[in-house]
């Protein structure tokens, strides 16, 4: 079978982006009124949403308590509809406990988690429709509801996928299709102001000569990504920030 | 039975946040950079990297002498010593009680904090730590006083006030805590014939009114589940419920006035209705208004 | 900017609902240079401000949108430069791209050329252009409307910047389609548009043009009336899908027959027999290679391969029923009969353009004619030209359009013509052209990667390299070798052992990775060698100098060191990048008299003798373990310096030096691809010679049987065994003809990446070598330049680059360097049948032949001494009269006349001469001449005496060599000199 071109000659994707795009990303924070924080966010048409409970005492066995610093407990999950054919289990498969570990990896990197001692911070994370990239989105919604929880985090997480296609051109974001076609992927989890990796996995090996500039457009991405989120984040606080009308406090600007 | 369940589209939800009139402070997000400036000291919400104070919530920059802290929109509740609080049991232990707070770790309330069946001048001996569970059990709700903060952050409570103590005939609404203004009072006989208790930690309890002659001396354990609470009064209840969440939502400060002019701006409504976004956000709006004329004044 | 495509798929009886994307942007620009609304790029301007209005029908300026089927059929129009300032709309592009790769990609060449001036419009992702397909509405409905849509835009799109223009002036755009339906559609809409034929009949200055219009079944089927079809349908894509689902229908490749034009085989995908299709409506229109849907036919119409040597030779279709009565009558009920089907539809068409002359229509004035394609596997063309009179003695190319049912032979188009026939030149051409050898001249991009002269050796060389410059090395090649790729040494230890080094020349130095040079040999994949021609793979700088192991010249070179012991087993082994300075370049006979001469004394002669020695003890080692020693024909001609044509031909000279050299060099490959294998057990390349099913063995094993000799092919070793066993006393060429029919019934050894082959599959049959790889080689193949980088990563002495480590791209390029060695190899021996056709140019000769093998209607004769094999017909061509008649006997493969009984092997005289009645394929003709067969055999020539040639045109003879190597391993030692 012809592999299909990654990007045509013209320069653009099979979905009619060009190489360095993202795929349209909308937000929304606090969607929900039970959990402390929590987020839904689409990017392109992978669709999740987030939850994250705590810091709260430890539930259950009191013994993974840890001494100096909060415990990070993450779940991912995907909806049976959330692809093309029926899940059998959304949760609990060798895949989902790989990904929760991951979203654990990037997390712990990123939470304050030394503020916290012997707390823990459940972050729930489920795929409503997945459409490439699910880890990545899984990420940055979390990242927004660790955000609304009011959680402090050294930085945002931002995670971004990028592949090679053609044999040389990085492309970023990489939908379902294109993961799917069977170049190599790089998913990496960053901080990106501090340009920090938190985790970075490829489904297959990348040659060296290719590495740095992937893991760059991946990074790019993570950027990009940063800025959205940032916006969203901002535009949030200030929404329901002039709704307490800023708690009638002493503010400074400095 | 039939129930009334509204389910919508999302792209056919409403707007439900009240653009308040205030100017915008400047916000911080996470990882953005305070100040370079040293002799500051972090707060709350701030970190220190490589020199710089950087910010580790969203939310406001508050300041107080050489104190900076970031208070973000939403987060648990941190005691601050006299706060009045609502809070579960979670779990008796030997001599303490672990309560839910809704802060980051478990509050404690010890079984000398408590004022016993019996009168203050009792001992306590082991009799009465074979009897904790009759007094407060698992899931039992009361409200108490912060005392103390301990290094690791949890809260102290007491109850020994007639004011405090174990709760029932009534209902909870849980908010975030920083929707709670803080003020003088947190206990409430409202006029509409129903009692409340704005607890600090966001959580808050509505019952019916007791008489104050009634109360006396009871501040303590007993239960009364025997009597049945009139159906007028369980209605105030709910509508006070409702309109609570619907000022939540709306992300409106919560205090006794605001919780009364909804409570008076929902009467048009019934209190099914005040479930449904658009009742809602017309409650909140016209609170807003109330409060905002009140404040002209 | 956004939108979602949702399909239905739907998949084992359920239904699958996928969900696209699809982002529609402002930013894509039309690429004219009129529009003062878009912000262009410079080099996205492609299209013409002022294009020059060329057609009479359309007399201003105008660009030109053209339809998928215009693509598809009329591609050969559009390589043409006469239609400029196109807009392809991606619609197209993509359906082009679905429907056929081959097309797609001539368009993108053309898209490619600058001067063409195509733009290639993104409509799909255009948020004006972007057409949503509404409910009902069939795809091909929705992508006609796309392109109508595309054109309206483009049109006010231009309109608003041309405002100020004068109404004539302003650029029009007109959409050619052949669809009458969106033509009709379009006309409506008020569009410019035409039809494809329409527009070119009406391009001004230029004629030709019209010829290359591909012709449709439409136009045919109406100038043919009510004639009968001759073929039945085809079936259609759905029922040809369902019935290879469901298993009624097997799909294949087929393989026409080159001998006989109404007989071919469909090689069917896990099926190890291949089905037989006969007769005209058994091959239903398949042309070789296409990929067909065949029918099975029920067991008791199972027949067999017609023995007949059959080709068509008339002209219309009456008499052709007959000759097909006559196979399939034939029949013989004894023979195992094959599975036998019918082709009922096509899948792919694997049509391409094909070489031949022009047979002129005998009604003068007509512009219908016949074309005759030089590959005998492919059926005649029918074209339309106006130039018939000059293309009739020229060497064309055609290309075939469609194959209507009441034609028969195929519609086609002239291409382009190459030369003037029977011209060297023009036939040197053919024969590339036909067997697919990349053969254009460098291109500066590629010359601009030699380095620059004069080459030194810096210092930084030195230290990276072992510097071997003190060994006493020499090279051993053919006389007049200028490609040296390999040199030896041999010192004796002071333990008593060998130090034994081949070096290899560092190809890999100059051509890096990812460069041009590196694309284009890729490409080439081998040096082709023709009789009076070389194809270099790499320019000549590196191939004849810098990488060419020239007698003392400092060269760098990759060596593979040995420690043997005096058995020739072997101590260790090792691996570096060195330079070296080769004492001298020897020929193999200058090597043999410095071996043979005891009184030579000096290093590189007690070198060579001990290489020799070691080499012997190597090889009788080798074939002790079951390689085997395959013989074929090779023959060198002598050609005329002056005129390049053949004087002489003579069998090739083996010397022990020869074998020599191939000894060390089997050993050197041996052990690299060994050591490439363990250090990349995913992605080395490799050589294996797959062991083949004995069932292939079976007519060889009947014809010895005939003849008294068991032979065993159960194992390599046991068939080498009994290849040596049989001898006959009687004749002395008979052993090497087993061997050459032995090496026919191999498979061809072929490269493949280790990560894609189970690994009890690399075994080398011939070599009986578990691992076996091309190392020694590199200047004329690039399988070697490969294993060059792959060894040198693994000895630390290069860097790894992302495709050498990419089995998928490794097994694509092996697949391409099979492919390329197969045509190398056909395309050498086509050029000795040239140079041997050359030769026998008025000749008429008396030479001795062996039967080879006994055919129903003929006998395969090998001349030994030119290595011949020609066919001398026993039975009676056809309207011939013929008074003798032969008896052919299947089972003991005899052919009797009277007393004379024709077996396998034995020995006749024939009489060679070419017969030139026939331009496109002269062919040798061979008549017997003993046995003498009263009535069918000519007299001997003994009288006339076969020209001399003159003593002095001897001398400046230049030698050229060539040989016609066997499918299986051997160390090539064919080079020629090229003047």
């Amino acid at each position: 079978m012809a592999r299909m071109d990654l990007i045509s000659f013209k320069g653009l994707r099979l979905d009619g982006r060009r190489a360095n795009e993202l795929r349209q990303i909308r937000c929304k924070m606090g969607v929900f009124s039970q959990p402390d924080g929590s987020a839904y966010l689409e990017q392109g048409n992978t669709k999740v949403l987030a939850a994250v409970y705590g810091p709260h005492e430890i539930r259950g066995s009191r013994s993974k308590a840890l001494h100096d610093k909060a415990l990070v407990n993450c779940q991912y999950s995907m909806a049976t509809f959330s692809t093309g054919e029926r899940k059998r289990r959304p949760r609990g498969d060798r895949k989902s406990q790989e990904m929760s570990m991951h979203l654990r990896q990037a997390f712990q990197a990123a939470i304050r988690v030394e503020v916290y001692p012997r707390s823990q911070i459940d972050i729930f994370v489920e795929v409503l429709q997945a459409d490439g990239g699910n880890y990545c989105a899984c990420v940055n919604a979390a990242t927004l509801a660790l955000v609304d929880a009011g959680i402090p985090m050294t930085e945002y997480v931002v995670a971004c996928t990028a592949s090679l296609a053609n044999g040389d051109v990085p492309l970023v974001d990489v939908s379902n299709l294109e993961e799917n076609s069977g170049g190599p992927n790089l998913t990496v989890a960053a901080l990106p102001l501090s340009g920090q990796v938190a985790l970075m996995e490829m489904s297959q090996r990348f040659h060296l000569d290719h590495l740095p500039k992937v893991v760059e457009c991946a990074l790019q991405g993570c950027r990009d990504i940063h800025q959205i989120l940032d916006q969203a984040v901002r535009r949030h606080t200030e929404m329901s920030g002039s709704a307490l009308g800023w708690g009638n406090r002493a503010q400074v600007d400095l | 039975m039939t129930q009334n369940v509204h389910i919508r589209l999302a792209s056919q939800r409403i707007d439900n946040t009240i653009v308040g009139t205030s100017e915008v402070p400047r916000l911080y997000t996470p990882g953005e950079i305070i100040t370079c400036r040293s002799g500051f000291m972090r707060g709350h919400g701030t970190y220190m990297e490589e020199d710089a104070l950087t910010a580790s919530v969203a939310g406001v920059v508050e300041q107080v002498n050489k104190l900076i802290s970031v208070r973000p929109i939403k987060n648990r509740y941190n005691g601050e010593i006299g706060d009045v609080v609502v809070g579960r049991i979670t779990e008796v232990q030997q001599k303490r009680w672990k309560v839910d707070t809704n802060s980051r770790l478990d509050s404690v309330l010890l079984l000398s904090s408590v004022n016993l069946p019996g009168g203050e001048l009792r001992r306590r001996g082991t009799e009465d730590e074979q009897m904790m569970r009759k007094y407060l059990q698992e899931g039992d709700l009361i409200s108490a006083e912060v005392q103390k903060i301990y290094d690791d952050g949890s809260l102290s409570l007491y109850t020994r006030s007639l004011k405090y103590g174990k709760l029932c005939q009534g209902v909870l609404v849980k908010v975030f805590p920083s929707l709670v203004k803080r003020r003088k009072t947190h206990f409430h006989n409202l006029p509409c014939g129903a009692s409340m208790i704005l607890g600090n930690n966001g959580f808050i309890w509505i019952c019916p009114t007791v008489s104050e002659d009634e109360e006396n001396g009871l501040g303590g354990f007993t239960e009364n589940l025997l009597e049945v609470v009139p159906r007028t009064d369980r209605e105030v209840i709910a509508r006070l419920r409702n309109c609570i969440l619907a000022l939540a939502n709306c992300k409106m400060m919560l205090c006794d006035t605001s919780i009364l002019y909804a409570f008076e701006e929902s009467q048009k409504y019934e209190v099914l209705e005040l479930l449904r976004p658009e009742p809602m956000l017309d409650v909140c709006v016209l609170t807003q208004q109330r409060l905002y004329m009140q404040e002209d004044e | 900017m956004w939108t979602t495509k949702t399909f239905l798929k739907k998949r084992k009886g359920s239904v699958l609902k996928i969900v696209r994307e699809h982002y529609l942007r402002d930013d894509i620009w039309c690429g004219s240079d009129i529009c003062t609304i878009c912000a262009h790029q410079n080099e996205e301007l492609v299209l013409e401000k002022n294009p020059q209005p060329k057609n009479k029908k359309f007399p201003f300026p105008h660009y030109i949108v053209l339809d998928t089927c215009v693509v598809l059929n009329q591609i050969n129009v559009l390589e043409e430069d006469a239609l400029c300032n196109v807009i392809v709309v991606q619609t197209v592009l993509e359906e082009v791209k679905h429907r056929s790769s081959s097309v797609y990609k001539r368009l993108l060449d053309i898209v490619g050329n600058p001067n063409r001036k195509f733009y290639v419009f993104v409509n799909e992702h255009h948020k004006d252009t972007y057409v949503e397909r509404e409910p009902g509405e069939k795809v091909n409905d929705r992508n006609d409307r796309a392109i109508r849509v595309s054109v309206a835009w483009y049109e006010s799109h231009l309109m608003s910047s041309q405002a100020d223009r004068r109404k004539r002036d302003r650029v029009k755009v007109i959409l050619l389609t052949d669809d009458v339906d969106s033509k009709q559609k379009a006309e409506n809409e008020g569009l410019h548009v035409a039809t494809i034929s329409d527009y070119v009949r009406n391009v001004e200055d230029c004629p030709g043009l019209e010829d290359r219009l591909s012709q449709h079944n439409t136009t045919y089927e109406l100038q043919a009336g009510g004639r009968e079809p001759l073929f039945p349908a085809h079936f259609t894509p759905s029922q040809i899908h369902q019935g290879i689902k469901s298993g009624k229908l097997l799909q294949g490749s087929f393989l026409a027959s080159r001998e006989n034009f109404l007989e071919g085989q469909v090689n069917v995908e896990g099926q190890d027999k291949m089905i037989l299709v006969q007769g005209r409506v058994g091959l239903n229109r398949a042309v070789d290679g296409d990929i067909v849907a065949v029918k099975l036919l029920p067991e008791e119409e199972w027949s067999v391969p017609s023995h007949m040597v059959l080709q068509d030779e008339g002209d219309d279709s009456e008499d052709v029923l007959e000759e097909e009565n006559a196979i399939l009558k034939s029949k013989d009920e004894r023979v195992a009969k094959l599975p036998t089907g019918h082709i009922v539809g096509i899948i792919r068409r694997k049509w391409r353009q094909y070489c031949g002359i022009l047979q002129k229509n005998p009604i003068e004035g007509s512009v219908r004619h016949i074309f005759v394609p030089a590959e005998r596997k492919v059926p005649k063309v029918r074209i339309e030209t106006q130039q018939a009179d000059i293309l009739s003695s020229q060497r064309i190319i055609v290309t075939i359009d469609s194959w209507p049912r009441n034609s028969r032979y195929p519609l086609g188009h002239f291409v382009r013509a190459l030369g003037t026939i029977g011209d060297k030149d023009t036939e040197n051409e053919v024969l590339l052209l036909e067997h697919d050898v990349p053969h254009s001249k460098f291109s500066e991009a590629v010359l601009s990667c030699l380095p620059k002269l004069p080459w030194v050796i810096t210092e930084k060389d030195v230290q990276s390299r072992v510097d071997l410059r003190h060994v006493d090395i020499c090279s051993v090649d053919p006389p007049g070798c200028t490609d040296i790729d390999d040199a030896l040494h041999c010192k004796e230890l002071e333990n008593g052992n060998y130090d034994v080094g081949v070096h290899i020349a560092d190809v890999s130095h100059f051509i890096r990775p990812g460069t041009a040079i590196d694309k284009e040999a890729a490409l080439r994949a081998t040096t082709v060698y023709l009789v009076d021609k070389r194809i270099d793979m790499v320019p000549e700088l590196l191939s004849s100098n810098l990488c060419s192991l020239r007698g003392n010249e400092e060269r760098f070179a990759f060596s593979c060191i040995w420690e043997l012991t005096s058995e020739a087993e072997i101590v260790s082994t090792r691996f570096c990048k060195s330079i070296i300075r080769s004492r001298q370049a020897m020929t193999y006979e200058e090597a043999q008299i410095k071996i043979d001469d005891l009184t030579q004394n000096d290093t590189l002669s007690k070198s060579l003798r001990g290489l020799n020695s070691l080499a012997k003890i190597l090889k009788k080692r080798r074939i002790e373990n079951g390689a085997l020693v395959l013989a074929s024909p090779e023959i060198r001609f002598q050609v005329d310096s002056e005129t390049q044509d053949p004087i002489e031909v003579e069998a090739k000279k083996l010397r022990e030096t020869n074998s020599m050299v191939e000894e060390f060099m089997l050993l050197a490959n041996i052990y690299v691809a060994i050591k490439i294998l363990e250090d990349f057990p995913e992605c080395a390349m490799l050589r294996r010679h797959p062991k083949l099913p004995v069932s292939n063995f079976e007519p060889f094993i009947k014809a010895g049987r005939n003849l008294g000799f068991e032979i065993n092919s159960e194992s390599g070793k046991a068939l080498a065994l009994s290849l040596d066993n049989a001898v006959r006393p009687d004749n002395a060429y008979f052993n090497t003809m087993l061997r050459i029919l032995a090496t026919r019934c191999m498979m061809q050894a072929v490269y493949f990446a280790s990560g894609m082959v189970q690994r009890d599959e690399f075994f080398h049959y011939g070599l009986a070598a578990p691992v076996y790889t091309h190392f020694t080689s590199p200047i004329r193949r690039y399988a070697d330049v490969i294993v060059h980088r792959l060894l040198a990563v693994s000895i630390g002495a290069d860097v790894t680059y992302p495709d050498l480590l990419d089995k998928r791209k490794s097994h694509s390029l092996c697949h391409n360097l099979n492919y390329r060695n197969r045509m190398a190899q056909y395309a050498g021996r086509a050029s000795v049948a040239l140079h041997t056709h050359l030769f026998f140019r008025g000749k008429v000769q008396d030479e001795q032949g062996y039967v080879l093998c006994v055919r129903k209607n003929a006998l395969q004769i090998l001349i030994p001494k030119y290595g011949l094999e020609g066919t001398l017909y026993v039975s009676p061509h056809k309207g011939a009269k013929q008074n003798v008649t032969f008896v052919y006997s299947e089972e003991k493969q005899t052919q009797k006349c009277g007393d004379v009984i024709f077996r396998p092997f034995d020995p006749v005289t024939v009489q060679l001469s070419l017969d030139r009645s026939n331009v496109q394929h002269e062919k040798i003709v061979l008549k017997l001449v003993h046995p003498q067969i009263p009535g069918f055999s000519v007299p001997s020539l003994s009288s006339v005496k076969r020209k001399e040639s003159d003593e002095n045109l001897q001398e400046e003879m230049e030698i050229s060599e060539v040989s016609v190597s066997p499918p299986i391993e051997k160390i090539s030692t064919k080079k020629q000199k090229v003047k």
